[in-house]
């Protein structure tokens, strides 16, 4: 039954052409329209929330959530799921400090042997749970703990820092006046958002996760687009594992724990199903900015901490029960 | 040329184990050490002057610490603080909020309220803090979770006219106005040694349960006990420092290994963690040797306290946590209404009286606490 609804529900994915209430009504819509309730509501509570600085100043802040999260869209869609995406993020930034200050490489090419570390870590997840056939639940969850570990085996719990001045562009630079990290996940947003609405690769990974059986014997490669996504995971938590250093000038171990239900949720958020096969970048965008909005406005208008996790709890179970409303409606 | 210098690493190469293994105990770092004067010194020496005073004044270097750019001047006037701490919903710091509350009451001009993660976590840390920028307050107080990792963003903070005062845990100097330290290294080596030397005399036997080797907190501690011990007690006989990772299971083993191996030589056991000590004391107990085996170590009240209420641990050594808050809050306002500049010597800090300022920048809330039967249970962490 599960499977029908699912099905039934995936095709109307993209917005057929003139559909504005189509739209309105799609999840994407439905968080559009909440979002800037939301930040209405906020401004009114707080002068200091509607400004240009503060909100580019959020931008600095969820850019390496939402670089995570759009890989997190694909493999969320497939039926799958990435948990060691906040591993990965630790582990770079301690490849990213050691290949540097232990090893003696040049500061770029330890930025490379970084980019390489994360892609590579993510191309071991896709291996075992394409050839060795791990669900991808358990096999994230083994790398989880084993990429921590060697992440604190590697730096022996220590911190590497004094980096040069020219390193800390990416993480608290400008360019045109807007942080270089939002740049970078503009970018990438772009690129995944075309990448899944409008290619075959893209139009595949609905396949594999509305039917994975039905995908391969219609001829769809799908070992080597599973390798391809959780690959793509990895490389991006290296990029956002490079930024966070960056930003905060400091490798630690402990680096992005956490970061993969933050991830997660935004996804979620966004609408995309987690059983797979429904979902798009857009929702997720949209989620990355709504729940980093929130928590940021609500601190703003003197809500603690603790508070404010339990709200951004609280709008997640709402979303998603509207979700599936929706999708009910549409399914009859 | 290249010969030369060639020459002349291999010589350094070969001399620093040398140097490195001259005249320091196992699992004590090499660098230098600054024992404290011995109890009985102190006590002759009282009446000219105090001698930690007149230490600190040779050899006091110049403020490092930052300050705020172009503050409102709110001297004597009402200000609004938050406070930072590394998590929130532990005891340890529950008790550094109940001081400042204290100290905000006693001077009833400061408005301090505590925000932080539930989790010490680094990236929510520096999101907290974020945001009270944005919102403005006058000063923030924080304990660090990454001394560097919180740098830029205290100095944002800075830049836009904040007074940030760090306790607890330090940030990079410059990202601060003032930093309290809860207690030096030397300070606790001495309380420890101190400690010892009470309740087994000065030729004392004991051995040593720390993390490793090179965790630097312990590596430090050790090579000031190494020191002020080889100052004040040289009769003392050190026995053998066991590693025990924070473990308590394999602190309980290696203590375990310190009684059996050194029988009835050994009249104590350092805990030199918060998980060793009160694993030490347990072991202790299950062997049956309390009172014959001292215990003495760092931990926290709650772990000790069914070791201390029924007397197999006389002393534990730390800090006050209520007094660290309550004294950040006193500087925060000395700060703020420009009694404590760059160059003072020392800060009033309503009931702990004048604290000394040590190592250009902090503020040294005092001796270590040491808790003991007389004290433990009124402390909740």
């Amino acid at each position: 039954m599960f499977m029908a609804e699912q099905a039934a529900s995936s095709r109307p994915n993209t917005p057929p052409p003139g559909g504005l209430r189509q739209f309105l009504l799609s999840q994407e819509g439905v968080l559009l329209l909440l979002g800037v309730a939301m930040v209405l509501l906020l401004a009114t509570r707080s002068d200091k929330f509607l400004t240009v600085d503060n909100l580019l100043n959020q931008g600095r802040l969820l850019a390496e959530i939402g670089l995570v999260a759009l890989p997190m869209t694909y493999i969320i869609i497939t039926g799958g799921i990435d948990l060691s995406v906040g591993s990965i993020f630790g582990l770079c930034a301690v490849v990213l400090g050691f290949s540097w200050q232990v090893v003696g490489l040049p500061l770029e090419l330890a930025i490379v042997v970084t980019l390489i570390t994360g892609a590579l870590a993510g191309l071991v997840n896709g291996l075992f749970i394409v050839r060795v056939g791990v669900p991808p639940l358990i096999m994230t969850l083994a790398t989880l703990a084993f990429y921590r570990g060697l992440a604190q085996g590697i730096s022996e719990a220590r911190s590497v820092t004094g980096y040069p001045e020219w390193f800390f562009g990416m993480g608290q630079g400008d360019f045109l006046g807007v942080p270089q990290q939002l740049w970078v996940l503009a970018l990438a947003t772009l690129v995944a958002g075309i990448i899944l609405g409008l290619t075959t690769f893209g139009r595949a990974l609905y396949a594999i996760g509305n039917n994975e059986t039905a995908a391969r014997f219609s001829g769809l490669p799908v070992d080597r687009y599973k390798l391809l996504i959780y690959t793509f995971s990895g490389l991006m938590s290296g990029v956002a594992g490079y930024i966070f250093v960056s930003r905060v000038t400091t490798t630690r171990s402990d680096m992005g724990s956490g970061l993969e239900l933050d991830a997660i949720a935004a996804v979620v958020l966004g609408g995309t199903s987690i059983l797979g096969g429904s979902g798009s970048i857009l929702g997720t965008i949209i989620g990355v900015i709504l729940i980093q909005l929130l928590k940021n406005g609500l601190a703003l208008t003197g809500v603690t901490t603790d508070a404010t996790t339990v709200v951004i709890g609280v709008v997640l179970i709402a979303a998603i029960l509207f979700n599936t409303f929706i999708q009910r409606r549409r399914a009859q | 040329m290249k010969k030369l210098l060639f020459l002349s690493c291999l010589l350094a190469l070969l001399l620093t184990p040398a140097l490195a293994q001259e005249d320091r105990w196992d699992g004590a770092d090499d660098l230098p050490v600054n024992p404290l004067e011995c109890p009985m010194m102190e006590g002759a020496m009282m009446a000219t002057a105090d001698p930690m005073a007149t230490e600190m004044a040779m050899e006091m270097p110049e403020y490092d610490g930052g300050l705020a750019v172009n503050p409102a001047d709110k001297a004597g006037q009402d200000i609004v603080v938050v406070d930072v701490p590394k998590l929130v919903g532990i005891g340890y710091f529950a008790a550094t909020t109940l001081g400042q509350q204290q100290a905000a009451e006693e001077l009833g001009n400061v408005t301090v309220t505590t925000d932080a993660p539930t989790e010490a976590n680094i990236d929510d840390q520096i999101a907290v803090i974020d945001s009270y920028i944005t919102q403005g307050v006058d000063g923030i107080l924080f304990a660090a979770n990454d001394p560097v990792a919180i740098s830029p963003v205290l100095t944002r903070a800075l830049e836009a006219g904040i007074h940030v005062v760090g306790y607890d845990a330090n940030s990079t100097p410059e990202a601060r106005t003032w930093f309290v330290n809860q207690a030096e290294f030397n300070g606790i080596a001495k309380a420890m040694i101190d400690s010892m030397a009470t309740e087994k005399g000065a030729d004392a036997s004991f051995g040593i349960v720390t993390s490793t080797f090179t965790t630097p907190n312990q590596a430090r501690w050790i090579a000031e006990m190494w020191a002020y011990a080889g100052k004040c007690y040289p009769e003392m006989t050190w026995l053998e420092t066991l590693e025990a990772q924070e473990d308590a299971t394999l602190s309980f083993n290696q203590a375990t290994t310190l009684i059996n191996k050194y029988g009835e030589d050994l009249d104590g056991i350092f805990g030199m963690t918060s998980v060793a000590t009160p694993s030490s004391a347990d072991a202790v107990t299950q062997a049956g040797l309390c009172g014959t085996v001292a215990v003495v170590g760092l931990a926290t009240p709650n772990a000790m306290k069914p070791y201390v209420n029924d007397g197999c641990v006389q002393s534990v050594v730390l800090w006050n946590p209520i007094d660290l808050g309550y004294a950040a809050v006193y500087v925060l306002r000395a700060v703020v209404d420009g009694t404590l500049v760059p160059g003072a010597t020392t800060v009033a800090a309503g009931r702990l009286g004048d604290l000394q300022i040590v190592n250009g920048s902090e503020v040294l809330l005092g001796a270590p606490f040491i808790f003991n039967a007389a004290n433990i249970n009124d402390f909740d962490f």
